[in-house]
């Protein structure tokens, strides 16, 4: 009886600490425009982030987590926005070997409607790189990005964004 | 052009007269801006060439050299004439413009300039001027002897041979390479400049670009874009005495609520002693003293800065980028500007006029000075970024400058009057596309041997 009290307590010890491991901290953008949970897994890069663009660095070698506030855009819609930037980033002076993976995709971020798209290119190195991002159109004209990228597929394919799109919030 | 080839034109040249004669002047207009497209299309592969070929940049980059352009070529007064922009793979600090709206930048020049908006748009408004102004076809219709015809009636020009547009097109290159004239490049910078401000440029951007392209050529770049222009201190001479005509004219100041915040100088600056980034405070001394005196918050001790001046006063700019300091030297007195290390930026002298007092502009790059001397009182606007001087109480007896919001004030007897600096608009990109970014590599330290030892290198940041 004694060794199973033992064992129950060292097993909800683990579950607390492994609760505790998985903390993750409410994150608002210094501009006022939204708020997101972000898991301890991202590290906040002040070096490379303003105001306007948020840097994270993830566990992985090259995961990168950024959000970026584009000021007033006249595109008429998120999937004309999407376009227009793949367009730029497949051409000249774009990024090198650019290849779009899939379809552009209807994605709704804490309401507002937007369009995913994933692409891969290679970086300066030589190594592919593949991205996952949303575009949108805010109400008020602004252009927003959420992008997500890694050295792997997977980030094209399934892109560990659940937790951060789950608690963002607008805050106009 | 020999005697033999001149006289192979003149049949064309006494049918082209009789034409140009009978073609209403709106059809040559559009006729003369055939004939410069048509010359400058023909010479453009060639530069291309010779400059390395076409330089594609980076897309953020471009998107931003594109819309400054746009905004300057939406200023032209030359509907009939379509710009374009080619940026030329060279590491040659240069950039020039063919007839028919061709405009070109080096990618060294792009380099120079960094971000500076000011200053690309100074080089584009540039050699906008020369093709709004036609410099460049003038002058070759002048080598080749042809002037008369555009005089006449441009609409001539288009019955020209093909010869003849080759032998304009060799002429062109040989006339860019010499300039296109000491009056063309004055009336170039003068135009351009205010080409700059109508499309909500900082019309001083001009003058920093000669500043920038002085400090390359002294560094013994490659730099060409002197070469075939006038001395460059009578060109930066030039365009500051242009610099007043971008004010506002003074005008008399009537709204109640103004004039209470006047009265009472409540400005946007009011506490010149403490650093808005709150690490020093200029300490009181009896005037004038040796050096500015501050503590420093940060260490608590004092430090002096500028010890080789006789201090009158001191003020720190609104973002705390600037210290400025009003040093006695001489009658008239001197205006340095330290920045946060105090370091001495500039030494601006050479007023007429003692300064009886300072104020920073809300912005902090520009400084109003109250100044006197025995015809009377004028307030001056100092640049500090390039460093130029601007009359703009416009021949009033004014004294007592105040900035309020934007604008600046100053008294004339017991009226107040208003003026209005340039209006900048920040370059906005309609159709932006976000970053790309990739991550730095972080190179772990590793144990390399050398000889019977071991050393450990540094880890390093990689750009991407």
């Amino acid at each position: 009886m004694a060794e199973r009290s033992v064992i129950s307590v060292v097993l909800l010890a683990a579950a607390l600490w492994a609760a505790g491991a998985a903390e993750a901290v409410m994150l608002t953008d210094p501009t006022g425009l939204y708020s997101t949970q972000i898991g301890d897994r991202w590290v906040y890069q002040a070096h490379h982030s303003t105001p306007e663009l948020m840097v994270f660095y993830g566990e992985g070698d090259f995961e990168l987590l950024y959000f970026q506030r584009l000021g007033p855009v006249s595109y008429p819609s998120a999937l004309d926005f999407a376009r227009r930037a793949v367009e730029l980033y497949a051409g000249p002076g774009g990024l090198e070997q650019f290849e779009l993976v899939g379809e552009y995709t209807e994605v709704k971020v804490a309401g507002e409607g937007g369009v995913a798209c994933a692409y891969s290119y290679e970086d300066a190195q030589g190594g592919r790189v593949w991205e996952f991002r949303i575009f949108l159109v805010l109400p008020s004209g602004e252009g927003f990005s959420i992008a997500y990228s890694d050295n792997k597929p997977e980030a094209a394919s399934a892109p560990p964004l659940e937790d951060v799109l789950m608690h963002w919030r607008w805050l106009f | 052009m020999s005697p033999k080839q001149a006289y192979r034109f003149v049949p064309v040249f006494v049918l082209l007269c009789v034409l140009g004669a009978v073609v209403p002047a709106a059809s040559a207009q559009g006729i003369a801006a055939r004939f410069e497209r048509t010359l400058g299309a023909g010479t453009a592969p060639k530069l291309i060439k010779e400059y390395g070929g076409e330089y594609v940049l980076p897309i953020q980059e471009r998107l931003w050299v594109e819309e400054v352009f746009a905004r300057l070529a939406a200023q032209s007064q030359r509907p009939e004439v379509e710009y374009t922009l080619t940026v030329l793979n060279s590491r040659e600090a240069n950039a020039f413009s063919l007839p028919g709206g061709f405009v070109f930048i080096t990618r060294g020049l792009l380099n120079l300039i960094g971000s500076d908006e000011a200053q690309l748009a100074a080089v584009l408004a540039h050699e906008i001027a020369h093709v709004e102004k036609k410099h460049g076809v003038n002058a070759v219709l002048r080598q080749l002897g042809l002037s008369v015809l555009a005089e006449v009636g441009a609409a001539a020009l288009d019955f020209l041979s093909g010869d003849l547009l080759r032998l304009a097109g060799v002429t062109l290159v040989q006339m860019l390479q010499a300039g296109w004239g000491r009056e063309a490049e004055f009336e170039a910078d003068a135009v351009g400049q205010e080409l700059a401000a109508q499309a909500g440029f900082d019309p001083a951007g001009s003058i920093s670009l000669l500043e920038t392209l002085a400090e390359v050529d002294g560094a013994e770049q490659p730099m060409h874009l002197f070469r075939t222009h006038p001395e460059p201190v009578q060109r930066q001479k030039r365009l500051e005495e242009r610099l007043a005509l971008f004010w506002s004219d003074p005008t008399l100041v009537a709204q109640e609520e103004v004039l209470e915040r006047l009265k009472e100088g409540r400005n946007s600056h009011q506490d010149r002693r403490t650093d808005p980034k709150g690490r020093y405070v200029l300490e009181e001394a009896e005037k004038p003293w040796a050096g500015v005196r501050l503590f420093d918050l940060q260490t608590g001790e004092y430090v002096t800065w500028a010890q080789e001046a006789l201090v009158r006063e001191a003020a720190w700019s609104p973002q705390g980028t600037y210290l400025a300091v009003l040093v006695d030297a001489g009658s008239q007195g001197e205006l340095w500007v330290l920045n946060r290390w105090g370091h001495v930026l500039r030494r601006i002298a050479g007023f007429r006029g003692e300064i009886a007092s300072f104020s920073w502009s809300p912005q902090g790059t520009v400084l109003a000075l109250d100044l006197v001397d025995p015809a009377g009182q004028r307030v001056a606007a100092v640049y500090i970024n390039p460093a130029a001087v601007v009359d703009v109480s416009r021949g009033l007896d004014a004294s007592g400058s105040q900035w309020l919001d934007d604008a600046l004030y100053f008294l004339q007897g017991d009226s107040w009057y208003k003026t209005e600096p340039p209006q900048v608009v920040p370059v906005q990109i309609a159709e932006p596309v976000p970053l790309v970014l990739q991550r730095k590599r972080v190179l772990t330290p590793t144990l390399i041997r050398e000889g019977s030892t071991f050393r450990l290198t540094r880890p390093e940041l990689t750009p991407p």
